[in-house]
């Protein structure tokens, strides 16, 4: 299957190989650089959702997307060569919450703020990434993990729900003298 | 024009429920926007007001009340939004008003017994095993909540925690167990 989505506001450079149905909804920006895969997996295909014109989903070139959802309400950017399982992305911690206006105002944690993954990132299967969360470059996400405003530096493996302190890969290596 | 649908459909299920399917009642304004099943053995009680939609963009799952017992009461209270939340009760669950529930979970029983030849759990009681949510509850998705645990009002379950034990009002938990998150805000 090879095909593109002829909307406004949604950008899909060429070659984009999709081996699973891609849904793409709402009215945000959405841009896919040149090269990306959409894998194929069980259950789910590739899907993003946006929440208003103002937000913005951008992932880089040479991506892996298998069964990937993303529900976006301001900003999120995924870096080039970035491989990812059946996970979820997701910039608030609740995404309808937005209905009650008044819970949203007077809780912080239920406001969104930008998700950002550096290049080549590996997100595990079963890994939510919800707002606030910062992954530096080259690190892995184990499977299941959750990260909510968690910071976490380049070439790092993080695991667990809720993330534990991220380990460097480079310690990990020495440890089982692997280099 | 989706909402006057929604609010047609919700209304011919009320009418459908009054005369042929005795067990369920429902208050008023109930609008569906997505696929609603209810297999109700038991007592279901849906107050006014209510939601019942989907997640966007994936048709697979839907808002499921199963009730497998006939002394089985499921009470849900009014303006409360379920999307594509999945219901299984043997015993009784309780669900406050302004609720919101993502593609999650609950559960009020086990199902089969502990022991080599699983049959009917024995230890489960009613007071024992009840599900109890408060008013204005957020619930994240992809989360599941298991049998007698209390949650109070105003808290939130982050999505994708397990939460095994009472949750305190006001409180936001998260993880495998479900404990109290004590990180910073983003």
């Amino acid at each position: 299957m090879y095909y593109r989505v002829f909307r406004d506001n949604v950008k899909i450079c060429f070659p984009f190989l999709a081996f699973v149905k891609v849904t793409i909804l709402g009215p945000g920006t959405v841009f896919i650089d040149k090269g990306c895969h959409a894998q194929k997996n069980v259950f789910r295909g590739l899907t993003i959702v946006t929440h208003s014109a103002d937000s913005l989903v951008s992932i880089g070139a040479k991506s892996l997307l298998g069964g990937l959802t993303i529900r976006c309400h301001e900003r999120i950017e995924l870096g080039k060569k970035t491989m990812t399982a059946v996970s979820l992305l997701q910039d608030s911690l609740i995404y309808n919450a937005d209905e009650v206006s008044s819970q949203v105002d007077t809780n912080i944690f239920l406001r969104p703020s930008p998700v950002i993954l550096g290049a080549n990132v590996w997100l595990g299967p079963d890994s939510i990434v919800l707002g606030g969360s910062k992954i530096g470059n080259d690190s892995v996400l184990a499977a299941g993990t959750w990260c909510f405003g968690n910071q976490i530096g380049d070439y790092c493996l993080v695991s667990g729900n809720p993330a534990k302190r991220p380990v460097p890969i480079d310690k990990l290596l020495k440890l089982k003298g692997l280099e | 024009m989706r909402d006057l649908l929604a609010l047609f459909r919700g209304s011919a299920y009320i009418f459908w429920c009054r005369y042929f399917n005795r067990n369920v009642t429902i208050g008023s304004g109930l609008r569906i926007y997505k696929r609603l099943r209810v297999k109700a053995r038991g007592k279901v009680i849906i107050g006014n007001n209510c939601i019942v939609d989907g997640i966007i963009g994936d048709n697979s799952h839907y808002v499921c009340i199963d009730s497998f017992d006939q002394s089985t009461i499921v009470n849900i209270g009014s303006n409360v939004r379920l999307f594509a939340a999945r219901i299984g009760a043997k015993y009784q669950i309780t669900i406050g008003d302004d609720v919101l529930i993502e593609e999650s979970g609950i559960i009020d029983t086990d199902f089969h017994s502990i022991n080599k030849g699983r049959g009917d759990p024995s230890d489960e009681n009613r007071e024992k095993c009840k599900v109890s949510i408060g008013n204005r509850v957020s619930i994240g998705a992809r989360s599941i909540i298991t049998k007698g645990v209390t949650i109070g009002d105003d808290a939130i379950i982050s999505p994708g925690s397990v939460v095994t034990a009472s949750v305190k009002p006001g409180s936001i938990v998260c993880g495998n167990p479900a404990r109290p998150y004590h990180g910073t805000t983003p």
